[in-house]
């Protein structure tokens, strides 16, 4: 489903952002991206999303090589995906609903598609009674959860959450990544970026460390091995 | 794209000029102003132009004919002078009427020329003849004064000279007036949409995430600044129009015999009202169209 072969990022200013990074995330898998500040994890993720090209190695996502794809294809690949930030980047002048109808309508759904979808996708989220509120009234919690039913109602195959608990409060994290939990036991792939060591060592999930641009761990399932205990 | 779909982007264009109606409201308010300039520039040129062609068109050639020409040669001129390509119009003035006019000038004075009249009449036949274009005259005044019937031609050079000079410092006057407006208002506009487009730039990077296409993004940026254009033509119209109409009559009630004068040379606004509305809208919707196309083309690359 994704995957890393020897890629290298550097940016134009001389930053060595990745170092020869490999790694493979299998189609159901639910993966933590840990690492400290500036180890490489934003850069991982925009390669992942191809907002960011290698500078050397081949990025594989969702059956699309990322170095070869051309830039009209972009948007029908990243319609592969959902994808959640910590800044839940919604459009503040649009409801919950329309955030989430907005993923739909760019992808050509019929308003009738659109119509069933959003507010079933809404429901699973927990907000159908706030379907109607604009994302400032929202909560922070409420707001991700948006951002999170906007990346799922596509149905997409894989969900990339960069710090998506970054803005919230502790104990409505736990509730985001649980939701994320459960969306992973439905057969979707979760990558979530983090550095909330709480959460990591509350779920039991395969655990990737980043420091320095490189991968210096990688312990499936227990996070014992990768020190987050 | 579906047609819900192109509705929706049409719709989400009007929407976003009333949630950014502050922004929308700078941008329709700096193009109007623009327009407004452009506009009463080239209305002042034109009718500049008009009152100018009016002294052209009573700018006349006289052909004074060869003494003791039959009505033969009287005809032949007649015909080939109103041959000649430059020639709007010709009449001709025998040598009974020519001193008739001269009569009626010297008014009380007249009885001096009674005795030209008849046999003792020494005026020669005539034409008076106005040309179709001044730039030609000289060249029209040559080609007359080949002709076997004609003896002279008495030529106003130096009264076309002027007029042609006049003629052309104002229609390069005004054209460089309106290229300079447009091409402040160009830059006005252009960097009142990259303004707006910058305030949205979030938006449109959410967009490129959930997978829209480049023209999805585009669209509704481009009916927004289309309607711009449009509403900005639209109050500037109006402006110019209640304008005009109020300058022409405080002109047709000044006490000015000058003005009273070049007044009935005045472009009404029913005259050219057809052209000032299309070219208002042209430049309107096209400069905030063009303009939002090429802006939100620039917060693409994500």
């Amino acid at each position: 489903m994704i995957e890393f072969n020897n890629v290298s990022k550097r940016y134009e200013n001389g930053t060595k952002a990745l170092e020869n990074v490999s790694l493979n995330i299998d189609r159901g898998e639910f993966v933590f991206i840990v690492g400290s500040s500036g180890a490489g994890k934003s850069t991982l993720i925009k390669l992942m999303l191809r907002e960011e090209k290698p500078t050397s190695g081949i990025v594989h996502v969702n059956g699309f090589n990322l170095n070869k794809i051309k830039r009209r294809q972009i948007p029908k690949f990243r319609r592969t995906l959902g994808v959640v930030f910590q800044d839940f980047r919604l459009i503040p002048y649009m409801t919950a609903y329309d955030n989430v109808a907005f993923a739909l309508r760019v992808t050509n759904v019929s308003l009738r598609d659109i119509r069933r979808r959003v507010p079933y996708v809404l429901g699973l989220v927990g907000l159908a009674s706030k379907a109607r509120i604009v994302p400032e009234k929202l909560s922070g919690g409420e707001q991700q959860r948006v951002a999170l039913a906007r990346a799922l109602v596509n149905n997409p195959d894989l969900i990339i959450a960069d710090e998506p608990t970054g803005n919230i409060d502790p104990e409505l994290s736990f509730e985001i990544v649980e939701l994320l939990h459960e969306i992973n036991k439905m057969g979707t792939t979760i990558v979530m970026v983090t550095h909330e060591h709480e959460l990591v060592s509350h779920f039991n999930h395969r655990v990737i460390t980043i420091e320095n641009g490189t991968v210096v761990s990688d312990t499936p399932e227990y996070q014992e091995e990768a020190g987050y205990l | 794209m579906r047609t819900s779909s192109f509705g929706y982007l049409v719709k989400e264009g009007a929407r976003s000029l009333w949630v950014n109606r502050l922004m929308s409201t700078a941008a329709v308010g700096v193009l109007a102003a623009c327009l407004i300039l452009v506009g009463a520039a080239g209305l002042f040129a034109a009718n500049v132009s008009s009152i100018v062609s009016y002294f052209e068109d009573e700018n006349e050639i006289v052909v004074f004919l060869e003494d003791g020409i039959d009505q033969k040669g009287v005809d032949d001129a007649s015909l080939k002078i109103r041959m000649m390509d430059n020639i709007s119009e010709a009449s001709f003035v025998s040598n009974e009427q020519a001193l008739q006019e001269q009569m009626d000038k010297y008014g009380e004075y007249a009885w001096l020329l009674e005795e030209y009249q008849g046999e003792e009449n020494m005026l020669p036949h005539a034409f008076r003849v106005k040309v179709k274009d001044l730039v030609k005259l000289e060249e029209t005044a040559e080609a007359l004064l080949d002709m076997s019937e004609v003896q002279e031609v008495r030529v106003p050079t130096e009264v076309a000279h002027t007029l042609l000079g006049i003629r052309s410092i104002v229609s390069w006057c005004g054209f460089i007036i309106v290229l300079i407006l447009l091409t402040v208002s160009l830059i006005i506009i252009a960097n009142t949409i990259k303004i707006t487009v910058f305030n949205r730039r979030k938006e449109i990077s959410i967009m490129k995430y959930v997978g829209a296409t480049d023209s999805f993004i585009k669209l509704p940026f481009v009916v927004e600044g289309l309607l711009l254009g449009l509403l900005s033509a639209l109050l500037a119209y109006m402006v110019v129009w209640g304008g005009y109409v109020y300058v022409m009559e405080w002109a047709g009630t000044v006490d000015s015999a000058w003005l009273q004068e070049l007044y009935q040379y005045f472009i009404p606004f029913e005259q050219v009202f057809k052209e000032v509305l299309i070219s208002f809208c042209a430049i309107g919707v096209g400069v905030g169209s063009f303009g939002s196309m090429v802006f939100v083309g620039k917060y693409l690359k994500v």
